[in-house]
C-alpha cells in the first residue's frame, strides 16, 4: 500500500476518524451542540476529500476496494444525504432526555458502511460494508427505547437483516466454491449456467439475489418494510429509505455490470418478475394505508421497482438512468421525511394522515414543500421525479422492454392516487374541534430555523434540477459512465 | 504431499443441511431466543461452506471470511441480546407473535 493509496482512501478514513473523535469527545465532555458540529465537520471534510481523490480515479486499492468515478459519485450522494439527515435530526433529538450524542456516531458509522458498499469490488468488503451499515441501523431504529414500537421494529429489522446476511454469505460461499475467486472482476464466466452443468453456482446466484432483494425490500421480500418504517424514529426512517437502499443498489449494479447476466438467463427473468411485482404491489398496497410513514414505505418499494427497470435495461444508459433517479429520489424523499420530521415532537410523531389535515394553512412553506415532494414522487413535471422516470423509460425503450414499461406507466398512475390524497389532506380546512385536538397534541410548535432552511434548499433543488437537468446529467455522464 | 481430504461436495452438502436447519428454525420457532440461535446456525453454515471452499482452492480466503463472519455474528448477538432484554422489560414475554403489534 503506497501513500497514493492512502490518499485515495481519504473519504473512508475521514468518516472513520469522525466516529473515533466523536466517541472520545463524548467520553470526556458530553455536549449536544459540540457533537453535532463534529459530525457535520467530519462529513463535510469527507465530502470535500472526494475532490482531492477524483484525479487519482480509477484506482484499485488492495483487492477489496475500487475508487472510480462511479464510487466517487455515489459516495458524494450518500455523504450529502447523511449531512442533510444530521441537520434535520438536530431539532428532532434536542428534547430527547436520554443520551442523544451517540446517535451521531451511529449515523456516521452507517454512512461509512454504505460508502464502503458503493466502492467495494470483493465479497469481503461487500460483507463488511453491509454489516457496518446493518449493525448501526439496529441500534438506530430502537434508539428511543422507551417509546412504543421502537424495540419491536429494531428486533424485526435485526432478525431480518441477520437472515439476509446468512443468505448472502451462503450464496457467496457457493459462488466462491465454484469459481475460486471473490473479486467481482474475476468472476465473469463464459457460457450459460443451467441447473445441469453448474448447479452449485446457480444456487449461489439464487441465494445472493434473495439476499439483495431482502435488503432492497423488493416484493416478495418486502414484508418487513412498513413495520420498520413505522417503528423507527423519523430521521432514521429517512436514512433507511435513502442511504441504506442507495448503497445496496449501487453495489448490485456494479456487481452485475462486472458479472453480466445475459438477458435470456433465468436470473434476468427472476429480476423482471420481481420488478413487476414491486411496482404493482408497492403502489396498490399504499392506497389502503392511513399512516404516512407506511405510505412512504410502500412508495419506496414501488420506486425500487422502477429502478430495477433501468437496472434490467443495463448498459451505459441504464447506469446513468439509475444515477439520475437516485439523485431525484434522495432529494424528494429527504424533503418528504424532512417536513414530517420537523413537524414532529419527541413524544408524538406526525404520522397519521389526519394529523396532516389543514397543515398547509398552519405552515404554508412546509405545506408547499410537502406538496412539491409528493408531486415529484408521483412523477409530475416539472419536478425532478418526472425526469428520473423519463430517463428510466428512455433506457427501457432503448432495450425494448415493453412489458416492464407498460407496468411502470400503469403503476405510476395508481401511485398518483395516494400521493394526491396526502396533498389534498394538507389543503383541507380543519374544523374547530379538530384544531383544538391538534393544539393539545402538538402544542405551539416552534419550527426550527435550520430545518426550514434545509427544507427550502431541498425544495428549491426539486424544482431547479427538474427544470434544468443539464448540469446534473453531464456530471453523471462524466463520473458514472466510466465504471468498470 | 497428499493428505486425504474431505471432498468439497460432501462439505458443501453438510453446510447446506445446517443452513436448512437454520431456515426451518426461524420459520417454526416463536421464541425470540431460538430465532437468534437459528440465525447463528445459518451464519455458521455459511462459514463452514467458506472454509470448505477455501481448502478446496488451497487459499486462505475462506478462513479469513470465516473470521469476519465470527466477529460480525458476535457484534450482532450483542446488539440482539440487548434488544431482547429491553423487549422483555416492555412486554414480559419472548414470544414474537405477542410482541408484534404493528400490522396493516
Amino acid at each position: 500500500m503506497t501513500i497514493t493509496d492512502v490518499i485515495t482512501l481519504l473519504p473512508l478514513i475521514l468518516l472513520s476518524a469522525t466516529v473515533v473523535v466523536l466517541m472520545l469527545v463524548i467520553a470526556f465532555y458530553r455536549n449536544y451542540q459540540i457533537s453535532i458540529l463534529i459530525t457535520l465537520g467530519g462529513q463535510l471534510l469527507a465530502f470535500l476529500s472526494l475532490f482531492v481523490i477524483y484525479p487519482y480515479a480509477p484506482r484499485q486499492i488492495t483487492p477489496l476496494i475500487v475508487l472510480d468515478g462511479y464510487s466517487v459519485f455515489y459516495m458524494g450522494l450518500l455523504i450529502a444525504a447523511s449531512f442533510t439527515i444530521v441537520l434535520l435530526s438536530y431539532s428532532y433529538f434536542i428534547k430527547f432526555e436520554s443520551n442523544r450524542e451517540e446517535y451521531f456516531i451511529l449515523i456516521t458509522l452507517a454512512t461509512l458502511g454504505s460508502s464502503i458498499l458503493v466502492s467495494s469490488n470483493h465479497f469481503a468488503s461487500f460483507f463488511l460494508g453491509l454489516e457496518i451499515l446493518s449493525v448501526s441501523l439496529y441500534t438506530l431504529i430502537s434508539y428511543q427505547r422507551y417509546q412504543e414500537h421502537r424495540i419491536e421494529a429494531g428486533i424485526k429489522y435485526l432478525v431480518l437483516a441477520g437472515t439476509t446476511a446468512a443468505f448472502l454469505l451462503f450464496g457467496m460461499a457457493l459462488i466462491y466454491a465454484e469459481l475460486g475467486t471473490m473479486e467481482f472482476s474475476n468472476m465473469a464466466f463464459t457460457g450459460e449456467i443451467t441447473t445441469v452443468n453448474q448447479p452449485i453456482l446457480l444456487v449461489g446466484w439464487g441465494l445472493l439475489t434473495v439476499g439483495i432483494a431482502f435488503k432492497l425490500a423488493l416484493v416478495p421480500f418486502q414484508v418487513w418494510t412498513p413495520d420498520v418504517y413505522q417503528g423507527a424514529p423519523l430521521p432514521v426512517t429517512a436514512f433507511i429509505a435513502t442511504i441504506s437502499k442507495g448503497g445496496m443498489f449501487a453495489l448490485m449494479l456494479r456487481f452485475f455490470t462486472e458479472v453480466p447476466v445475459g438477458s435470456s438467463s433465468s436470473l434476468w427473468g427472476a429480476f423482471a418478475i420481481i420488478a413487476i411485482l414491486s411496482m404493482l404491489l408497492g403502489n396498490i398496497l399504499a392506497i389502503v394505508q392511513s399512516n404516512v410513514k407506511r405510505i412512504l414505505a410502500y412508495s419506496s418499494i414501488a420506486h425500487l421497482g422502477y429502478l430495477l427497470v433501468a437496472f434490467l435495461a443495463g448498459g451505459v444508459r441504464g447506469t446513468e438512468a439509475v444515477a439520475f433517479y437516485f439523485v431525484a429520489y434522495f432529494i424528494t424523499s429527504l424533503s418528504a421525511f424532512g417536513v414530517i420530521t420537523i413537524l414532529s415532537r419527541q413524544d408524538h410523531e406526525m404520522e397519521d394522515l389526519n394529523d396532516f389535515k389543514g397543515m398547509f394553512w398552519r405552515y404554508p412553506l412546509l405545506g408547499i414543500i410537502l406538496t412539491v415532494a409528493m408531486l415529484s414522487l408521483a412523477g409530475i413535471p416539472p419536478m425532478v421525479g418526472f425526469y428520473g422516470k423519463f430517463y428510466i423509460a428512455f433506457a427501457g425503450v432503448d432495450q425494448s422492454l415493453w412489458l416492464l414499461l407498460i407496468v411502470l406507466v400503469g403503476s405510476s398512475v395508481i401511485g398518483l392516487f395516494y400521493y394526491l390524497r396526502v396533498v389534498i389532506t394538507t389543503f383541507m380546512r380543519e374544523g374547530d374541534e379538530e384544531a383544538e385536538r391538534k393544539e393539545l397534541l402538538f402544542g405551539k410548535l416552534i419550527i426550527s430555523r435550520t430545518g426550514s432552511a434545509v427544507l427550502s434548499i431541498l425544495g428549491f433543488l426539486m424544482l431547479a434540477v427538474g427544470i434544468f437537468p443539464g448540469p446534473l446529467l453531464s456530471l453523471i455522464e462524466k463520473l458514472v459512465s466510466g465504471m468498470g | 504431499m497428499n493428505v486425504a481430504t474431505v471432498p468439497m461436495n460432501v462439505g458443501l452438502i453438510l453446510a447446506g443441511v445446517l443452513f436448512l436447519f437454520g431456515v426451518i428454525g426461524i420459520i417454526v420457532r416463536r421464541n425470540i431466543f431460538f430465532i437468534l440461535l437459528s440465525i447463528e446456525i445459518m451464519l455458521n453454515a455459511a462459514g463452514l461452506a467458506f472454509v470448505v471452499a477455501g481448502s478446496h482452492w488451497g487459499q486462505p480466503d475462506g478462513q479469513v471470511m470465516f473470521i469476519f463472519i465470527l466477529s460480525m455474528a458476535a457484534a450482532e448477538v450483542s446488539v440482539g441480546l440487548a434488544l431482547v432484554l429491553q423487549l422483555y422489560n416492555h412486554y414480559k414475554s419472548l414470544d414474537v407473535d405477542e410482541i408484534s403489534k404493528m400490522s396493516g
